[in-house]
């Protein structure tokens, strides 16, 4: 399988590089240092968001909540910092990982301890989590002017010459890639993902790894919905909507097998690098914007296909092989 | 100080309302291989199950080495000394054989983290003596069963294991494999390793263990040496009563060639098969799990076509691409593993019964249940099912009674030719008889039976004529069973290609 | 036993049993509907003298309700569609394109049919043939058809629908809602097609073991390929629903979260999601209280938004307590009086067994009354006591354990 997945994440460099001499042809502007570092930053949170689904979608299950995560905790957040200016941003950045924890918690408690389905119950709590971001806002928006200096830093702050929110993506990132590769309970997500019997068996407590897993989402998603308003000074109880979808697209895109136990984190880097391309491509060419639905949507059939292609093509690959020794 | 190592006193399990052990006892000796015997449902794997703490007993004691032990889960037995390998081996198939093989006592390096390479290395290290042929960074479900099962005997190894359970480790293995585990069981009884056998076969008894005990219905039967009891006194033991005649007397009279099978292949499962089956005849194919037979069955029923050669029903040829085709043609199959390709286990028995042949009870567009059930009634009665009622879910009965419910289906509607992929796979002894006899009289009735089975008594008991598989081809075919013994089959099903015909 | 002659009789006993059909999820959904009902004729009690009020918060509620029915389909064989408001939006798109380019009504409306047919079969074929997991095709194409109407629409809205679809939303045939009458019409067609017929019959072989299906001689990606068109035709019908209740308009933004609103209908009716488990009548009821719920919620003053929170822990609770059952009352029982203890639980079993006894004699007359009354005491204390006894034992060996592990 490793194969396979090597072989795949070749596959993505190369549609990559299409992508990029394309854009290079179309849009010459676009390999300016500054391009490239705003076409990051503005896909840090799909980024940060993906990396959230992609530990829930190893252990076999889905999160449809993040998006109504992002925008719960985003609100509250910057209704505090609008109402108490003088309190510094870091106090709301760990605010958001201890709300986007609690959400997880929820989730994960009804997923891992009362063994609901995962798509029904996130259906359930995305529904609970926007109409809680609406209670909570009470359908007021915030513009640019209402936030604060330090609250605004630790996205758009600049740390050699890049903002603080692409580091933040990259030491989630790094983060979270070296707990699942090499730590027991990363570990064990991919355990109970690949087996639940045999996890059992082997003494690995199933509804305590799940409900760890919802909790690792859901900070990240905290993570995002602070991140979110910070970056772009907005924030509204609609924000985010869809995207899961897109968090959902790039694990898939870098070949996490929805099934579960199937996965990567460099899989998912080089998803979010592609899923940037695409979306700066939009963004760039004129009249482009109303085909950013269609075109998300048609990458990940695409992309699921592939995988189905590529893992048929090994499937009869084997059976030559041996038919060979017959 | 007691000499057993193990000891377990009256212990009782339930789930929900049903016993599943009732008052066992259970003794083992330091350094002896004990086997643990029992028909289906007998509570064996339960009881494997209590001793290494997946589950609690509801009452009852443990000692080990004479002192009382409770376990409250996996991680506790481990400790002390105890590995089991599980019937269906339980392992995850997407990791590689070094996780697998440390899942839960992973080596880590001083900052907490995964040492993947002391991993890599020390797997080699266990792996190493019990196969040459595993690499450790594959993929557990890239091996074969066999070799699964060593790397979990060497997952029990890295855990110093004093007690190793083995539940029914041979049930998958071919011969040869089966030898090399007896070898390695052997070797570790010597390093002083206490082994809990648990299997079907009185042959694994024979090879390698000094003492049995035998379950019956969730209860302790008793234990013996393994030189002071005969294999009659060993199978009432079993049953409960004695089997006279193991199988029935064959009335069918062998008519005409009914499918031909000319040199098809289909690549990467087997190649130029051919054989034919007459009407009324029991025609078994065996050989080694692994063969080829039960692909060759599913060309023949159209779950795979053959990329090439032909296959003649009464002599026309016919291409069947579906199962729905070969039923229509009147060939029916009896799926190996009743559980996922026989049952559907949420509905009830009639719905099962009926469900290759619902348009027959189609009325005026809508279905007529009563005349459904009545016909699957008739059905079950002829086959002495044991049921509640006609609408109880397969779920709730007994192995050879959701076997006997796959066979109803296959005999809802009329055909020619039917293929049974491993009948008395894991059914009781009492079971077991009474599918023979529905065979018998199917065949009594000219239909024409392929019988797919690795149980040589079974084949040379029940069948006809013998067609031998090995490795994807046809090796032997024996039309004198009566002068064809286990040596002859055993024989072919290990002959190497170049000897081949 | 083989050469025995024994008979078993395989007939059906059990009868209709009245006490089982009254716990069944279908009585239960319609009990919470009649509970609703209550709660809004007590507290709006004109409501139900006004005229029109109690049609139009049904009619308001069943814009959605093709889509349930279709879902259910779905939902039995253990697949998922949440494209289905996407594909509602793009049948009417059609239909509105047509009607604007002068095609005759029947031509547009049943084109945009056809279209969403189209758009279910993408899905089946992804599905059934590409072995794709039906959450993510879906939710891909779900993007995709709501991008090819932005992308044809932009901020356009069409207006030019026929006429009679207004009515579907709005209009009442006497007492009862049209919009009723239909949906209950379809539920009727639909509970004949799941229960009666063979269709019905392989949705839930398919649903439940599909490996056996294929055995079976049923073609599994045949059905799921008719399920899906059946789900887009029902999606095609749900636009004409859905545009005759927003008065005659469409445009991209529209039906969001539509198909979430199905699913839950679907669910609540008691079909579960992994496949092959549920009936039709379920989802038709709960369609009913979903219609009720948000109405009843919209005058108690909850604004649209805030609804969503009820909507989301609605479905999580029936969910929960549809998989409540006397098994969990008993490990609930087990872990919180009983120390965990089987034995101690087997004990108080066998004593209220006894007691039950021994009570069943005082009421009947028999025996010495104060006699049997002490008796009962006698056991009740011994079971106290025994399982005291046991409580020790358990926490004494548990120590052990600790003590025997902590330190290895």
């Amino acid at each position: 399988m490793s194969k396979i997945l090597r072989s795949r994440n070749t596959g993505l460099i190369l549609v990559l590089i299409i992508l990029l001499i394309a854009a290079k042809i179309l849009t010459p502007g676009l390999f300016s240092t500054y391009m490239i570092i705003n076409t990051l930053q503005n896909n840090a949170i799909y980024a940060i968001l993906a990396v959230g689904e992609f530990v829930i979608i190893l252990t076999g299950g889905i999160d449809i909540s993040i998006a109504s995560q992002l925008a719960f905790v985003g609100i509250i957040c910057t209704k505090l910092s609008c109402d108490h200016p003088t309190v510094p941003g870091v106090v709301f950045f760990l605010l958001s990982i201890v709300l986007g924890a609690l959400c997880g918690a929820l989730n994960g408690f009804l997923v891992g301890y009362l063994h609901m389905v995962p798509m029904i119950c996130t259906l359930g709590t995305m529904y609970i989590f926007r109409g809680l971001a609406f209670v909570v806002s009470g359908g007021e928006w915030w513009f640019a002017a209402k936030y604060t200096q330090s609250y605004r830093w630790w996205a758009i702050g600049k740390f050699l010459t890049i903002p603080m929110i692409i580091w933040w993506t990259v030491i989630i990132m790094v983060i979270v890639g070296i707990f699942l590769a090499y730590t027991s309970a990363g570990r064990r997500i991919y355990a109970i993902g690949t087996s639940r019997e045999s996890s059992a068996v082997a003494g690995i407590k199933e509804p305590k790894v799940t409900f760890y897993a919802y909790i690792i989402c859901g900070i990240l998603a905290g993570l995002a919905g602070m991140l979110n308003t910070s970056n772009y000074a907005i924030g509204y109880y609609g924000m985010g909507e869809g995207f899961e979808m897109t968090a959902i697209a790039i694990c898939v895109l870098g070949g996490t097998a929805i099934t579960g136990g199937k996965g990567r984190m460099d899989g998912v880097a080089i998803g979010v690098v592609i899923m940037a391309v695409v979306n700066s491509f939009i963004s760039m060419i004129p009249g482009m914007s109303v085909w950013q639905k269609t075109l998300q949507g048609g990458i990940i059939i695409i992309a699921v296909a592939i995988n189905y292609f590529t893992e048929r093509s090994a499937a009869r690959q084997a059976l030559r092989e041996r038919g060979a020794l017959i | 100080m007691s000499d057993y190592i193990l000891e377990l006193k009256d212990v009782v399990k339930t789930f929900g309302g049903v016993r599943a052990l009732n008052g066992v006892h259970f003794q083992l000796k330091k350094g002896e291989i004990h086997a643990l015997m029992g028909e289906n449902g007998a509570g064996k794997s339960t009881f494997i199950k209590v001793i290494t703490g997946v589950h609690q007993p509801d009452s009852g004691t443990m000692l080990l080495e004479g002192e009382r032990v409770t376990f409250r889960n996996t991680a506790d037995s481990a400790k002390e000394g105890i590995a089991a390998i599980y019937q269906h081996v339980t392992s995850f198939p997407d990791l590689t054989v070094t996780e697998n093989i440390f899942m839960g006592q992973e080596i880590k390096n001083k900052f907490g983290f995964y040492d993947w390479g002391a991993m890599r290395k020390r797997a080699k290290e266990l792996i190493e003596p019990l196969s040459k042929e595993i690499d450790v960074n594959k993929p557990m479900g890239t091996l074969s069963v066999a070799a699964q099962q060593l790397v979990e005997i060497a997952k029990a190894l890295s855990r110093d294991a004093r007690i190793l359970i083995m539940d029914e480790p041979t049930a998958s293995l071919t011969r040869n494999e089966c030898l090399q585990l007896y070898r390695i069981a052997k070797d570790l009884r010597d390093k002083g390793v206490s082994i809990i056998f648990i299997t079907h076969r009185f042959e694994d008894m024979y090879e390698l263990a000094t003492r049995v005990t035998v379950f019956r219905d969730s209860t302790y039967v008793g234990t013996w040496d393994v030189d002071g009891i005969t294999n009659q006194a060993l199978v009432k033991a079993m049953v409960g009563r004695e089997l006279t005649a193991m199988y029935p007397e064959k009335t069918a009279k062998i008519g005409d060639v009914v499918l031909e099978v000319d040199d098809i292949s289909k690549e990467g499962y087997f190649k130029n098969v051919s054989f034919n089956v007459r009407r009324g005849e029991i025609l078994a194919l065996t050989g080694l799990v692994g063969a080829g037979r039960t692909e060759v069955c599913q060309n023949i029923y159209g779950i795979m076509t053959p990329d090439s050669g032909h296959i003649r029903l009464e002599g026309k040829e016919v291409r069947i691409k579906s199962p729905i085709e070969a039923l229509k043609l009147g060939i029916g199959l009896l799926p190996e593993n009743r559980q996922t390709e026989g049952l559907v286990n949420e509905l009830p028995i009639y719905q099962n019964v009926s469900s290759a042949t619902m348009n027959q009870f189609v009325k005026g567009g809508q279905l007529d249940v009563d005349a459904e059930m009545k016909n699957a009634i008739e059905l079950c009665k002829k086959i002495q099912l044991k049921a509640n009622d006609i609408t109880a879910p397969p779920s709730s009965l007994s192995g050879g009674n959701q076997q006997k419910v796959v066979v109803a289906k296959m005999l809802s509607s009329e055909q020619k030719v039917l293929i049974m992929d491993e009948p008395t796979k894991g059914i009781d002894v009492g079971a077991k008889y009474s599918i023979y006899e529905i065979m018998n009289e199917l065949a009594c009735r000219g239909y024409a039976i392929i019988m797919v089975s690795s149980e040589m008594p079974e084949v040379l008991g029940v069948a006809d004529r013998i067609v031998v598989m090995k490795g994807g081809r046809v090796t032997a075919e024996f039309t004198d069973v009566k002068n064809t013994t286990q040596e002859m089959i055993l024989e072919a099903s290990l002959k190497e290609r170049s000897q081949s015909a | 036993m083989p050469g025995s002659n024994y008979d078993r009789d395989l007939t059906v006993k059990e009868g209709f049993v009245l006490s089982k059909f009254l716990v069944k999820w279908e009585m239960i959904l319609v009990y919470i509907l009649l509970l609703i009902n209550l709660i809004l004729a007590v507290f709006r009690t004109n409501l139900y003298f006004q005229h029109g009020t109690i049609q139009s918060i049904i009619n308001a509620g069943l814009d959605v309700s093709p889509m349930v029915l279709g879902m259910v389909f779905i939902l039995l064989l253990g697949d998922i569609d949440v494209s289905v408001a996407s594909q509602m939006i793009l049948g009417g798109m059609i239909t509105g394109l047509m009607m604007d380019h002068g095609v005759p009504w029947i031509i547009a409306v049943i084109c945009g049919i056809i279209i969403c047919m189209i758009c279910g079969a993408f899905n089946g074929f992804c599905v059934a043939f590409l072995k794709m997991p039906a959450v993510i095709t879906t939710i891909s194409t779900s993007m995709l058809f709501r991008g090819i109407v932005e992308i044809v629409l932009g901020e356009n809205s069409l207006k030019n629908f026929p006429k009679w679809y207004n009515k579907i939303g709005w209009f009442n045939v006497g007492p009862f809602p049209l919009s009723m009458i239909l949906f209950l019409i379809m539920g009727l067609i639909f509970c004949f097609i799941l229960h009666r017929t063979t269709f019905g019959r392989k949705v839930y072989i398919v649903g439940n073991n599909p490996i056996c299906a294929t055995y079976s001689g049923i073609s599994v990606t045949k059905v799921k390929m008719q399920v899906f068109i059946l789900m887009g035709f029902m999606a095609g019908i749900g636009s004409i629903f859905f545009i005759g209740r927003m008065g005659g308009g469409v445009s991209s933004s529209m039906g969001t979260g539509y198909e979430m609103t199905a699913i839950a209908c679907a669910v609540l009716g008691g079909v579960s999601t992994n496949g092959g488990k549920g009936k039709m009548y379920g989802p038709i009821i709960a369609t009913f209280i979903m219609a009720f719920l948000t109405y009843t919620l919209g005058l108690l003053g909850v604004d649209p938004n805030s609804k969503k929170i009820f909507t989301g822990v609605i479905l999580i609770l029936t969910i929960l307590v549809s998989t409540i059952n006397k098994q969990m009352i008993k490990d609930f029982k087990l872990r919180t009086m009983y120390h965990n203890n089987k034995n101690i639980e087997a004990l108080h079993d066998r004593t209220n067994e006894q007691i039950k006894e021994l009570k069943k004699q005082i009421k009947s007359g028999k025996g010495d009354a104060s006699k049997l009354n002490a008796k009962i005491a006698e056991l009740k204390k011994d079971c106290a006591e025994k399982s005291a006894k046991l409580w020790e034992d358990q926490k004494a060996d548990e120590q052990r354990a600790k003590e025997r592990y902590s330190t290895k």
